[in-house]
């Protein structure tokens, strides 16, 4: 997969391995496996289909976060502003006019991609620190209009009352998450397929240049910026998505949606898995909030540390993040399959 | 030697403060030209070429690419235009592959990088001209390699590789041949060699042997000002250059 051809040209022992373009073909693997494993989750946890749901939802939002900062490098601590605002908007349209799911999520996408397009114009021609301070305050100034519009939003309430209509008019909504799960999932999925579209187009190789070298592509005729813009405002549809994704399928929507440490958990979950690879998102939220999940119920007073140390072994131990765990794990397999008998690779 | 002029600077000036860094530099490339800018360490060349490509504004002087005025145009839109260069460090993606540096130069030349939903591998004729730009410049095998793994040489190569593959009208090769091994830097002559003939090429080198080598004509600068421009014959036999440049050369080695 393309984890282990990127893994293995940044030690500089590329020669050794098949080139990175020949790996990346398989890359395509990994989406009916998300499919595979979520629907495997969907038999064996019955009981466990509204923390799925918020995993997959959850996934599709660290998603919007891995297209920024894993193949635009934009280092953003204010993703969540695109979510909540997905959220909200597809929560105060189906309070009020449509119920129609689908139409929901466009509603969602439609109103992060806008917030996502109108703030990233402005603050994107920042780097680093001042960067990361300007969407940290974007994620603010949402959240507080989110607050204080109560007549819309519920304020510090929340808004409820969502009651999307049943999915293409046939499947509804049921008590124990099952039409929701499977919905997000499909969701999820759908969106991995187009977030790899995208990767792989030429717009998706301009970002990767301006990521490594935005004085480069300028001399090579780009504009750097207007990439950034152009990409914040993608994933800025992906976390509105995942925000009205999150509405239709609990129903409510929180101040929480759009607060700070909704995108700063988004990172840490993005840096478990692995960035710029899409899978890594999933993968790490779903390690993430299953931790969460178990450690919460069964300790709950000490789960945070053991979070941080695993995210401390995790940094230390696989810096590319989880998902470059397989990639290491061949490199280790073939070289301790070399010396010696041959028969023994996996 | 009598093509359309494609590149004019007249009375080119900079200064930082008090300090004259390039003083009324005139310099014609016209279509098929190559022509080397050489000159002592601090004589200005690289804030030359910067002047020229936009990076840095001139504080006099005026810039037309094929008879238009540039002066005033960012970088970028200069490269859009046809006015490419080099750089003397190779600046390359360094996780990305030697395919993909092509990729990315011909999709943004042509105005295609705002395509988000097309495959790089489906876009009509890139797979083509790619291939032969790898194999104009003896890439092919190395296509797949991440840049940041290959040897300084190739990445030079590449460099090259990269404004040819912008179709330039103009090209500035800043030091083309710079950290190559002596037994490598042919290889990158005979790149040079090849390149359409209808462009302009001006190479900025110490090495006088490339400098013979890849020059119809010479351009001598010295502390921010032209010191003098002729044939490359005319300027071997140049005393005042020989004191300058290639005695104060002598010098330093």
């Amino acid at each position: 997969m393309t984890m282990a051809g990127r893994t293995a040209s940044r030690t500089g022992v590329a020669g050794a391995h098949p080139p990175p373009a020949a790996r990346r073909d398989l890359g395509w693997i990994g989406i009916p496996l998300v499919a595979v494993a979520g629907l495997a989750a969907f038999w064996l946890l019955p009981d466990d289909l509204a923390l799925l749901t918020r995993i997959a939802a959850s996934a599709l939002f660290v998603l919007s976060l891995d297209l920024v900062l894993g193949y635009g490098g934009i280092a953003t601590l204010g993703q969540a502003a695109m979510y909540g605002t997905g959220a909200y908007a597809a929560g105060i349209a189906a309070v009020n006019w449509i119920s129609d799911p689908f139409a929901l999520l466009a509603v969602g996408g439609l109103a992060g991609g806008l917030i996502a397009l109108v703030t990233g114009a402005l603050i994107l021609h920042a780097h680093g620190l001042t960067l990361l301070m300007l969407t940290i305050a974007v994620g603010q100034i949402v959240q507080e209009i989110a607050n204080k519009a109560r007549d819309w939003t519920g304020g510090s309430d929340g808004l409820s009352g969502i009651d999307p209509a049943p999915v293409l008019g046939l499947f509804r909504f049921d008590l124990y998450g099952r039409t929701a799960f499977l919905f997000a999932l499909a969701v999820l999925v759908v969106a991995l397929m187009v977030a790899r579209r995208i990767v792989r187009s030429p717009f998706g190789l301009a970002c990767r240049g301006v990521k490594e070298d935005p004085l480069r592509v300028s001399a090579l005729g780009g504009s750097p910026k207007s990439y950034l813009v152009a990409l914040y405002a993608v994933a800025g549809v992906f976390a509105g998505v995942a925000g009205a994704l999150t509405a239709v399928t609990s129903g409510i929507v929180g101040l929480d949606s759009a607060g700070f440490p909704w995108s700063a958990e988004a990172l840490v979950m993005l840096v478990l898995g692995g960035t710029g690879r899409l899978y890594g998102a999933v993968i790490g939220t779903a390690v993430f909030m299953g931790i969460h999940h178990i450690l919460a119920s069964s300790d709950p007073f000490h789960w945070m540390g053991f979070i941080g140390l695993f995210l401390i072994g995790i940094v230390l131990f696989l810096p590319g993040g989880i998902a470059s765990g397989a990639g290491r794990l061949s490199a280790l397999l073939s070289a301790l399959a070399r010396p010696g008998r041959d028969g023994g690779r996996a | 030697m009598s093509g359309a002029a494609l590149l004019e600077v007249e009375g080119l000036s900079r200064n930082f403060g008090g300090l004259q860094v390039a003083s009324d530099i005139s310099l014609t490339l016209r279509a098929g030209d190559r022509c080397a800018l050489i000159g002592p360490n601090g004589a200005g060349k690289t804030t030359f070429v910067n002047l020229v490509t936009g990076v840095i504004p001139p504080s006099a002087g005026t810039i037309r690419l094929a008879g238009r005025d540039v002066t005033g145009l960012p970088a970028a839109e200069r490269v859009r235009l046809g006015l490419i260069r080099s750089f003397q460090v190779a600046r390359l993606f360094r996780s990305m592959t030697v395919r993909e540096h092509l990729e990315l130069a011909v999709l943004q030349r042509d105005r295609r990088t705002f395509r988000l939903f097309a495959s790089v591998a489906r876009v009509a004729g890139l797979a083509g001209e790619v291939a032969e730009l790898l194999d104009a410049m003896g890439l092919g095998a190395v296509a797949s390699t991440a840049v940041g793994s290959l040897p300084y040489g190739q990445q030079r190569l590449l460099e090259i590789a990269l404004a040819v593959a912008m179709k330039p009208k103009v090209l500035i090769l800043d030091e083309p041949a710079a950290g190559v091994p002596h037994a490598e830097s042919q290889r990158i002559l005979d790149a040079i060699d090849r390149l359409p003939t209808d462009l302009a090429v001006l190479m900025i080198e110490h090495d006088m042997d490339l400098v013979f080598r890849f020059a119809s004509s010479i351009v001598v600068l010295a502390q921010g000002r032209l010191l003098c421009s002729g044939t490359a014959a005319e300027i071997a036999a140049d005393p005042q250059v020989r004191e300058v440049y290639l005695g104060s050369r002598a010098d330093a080695r």
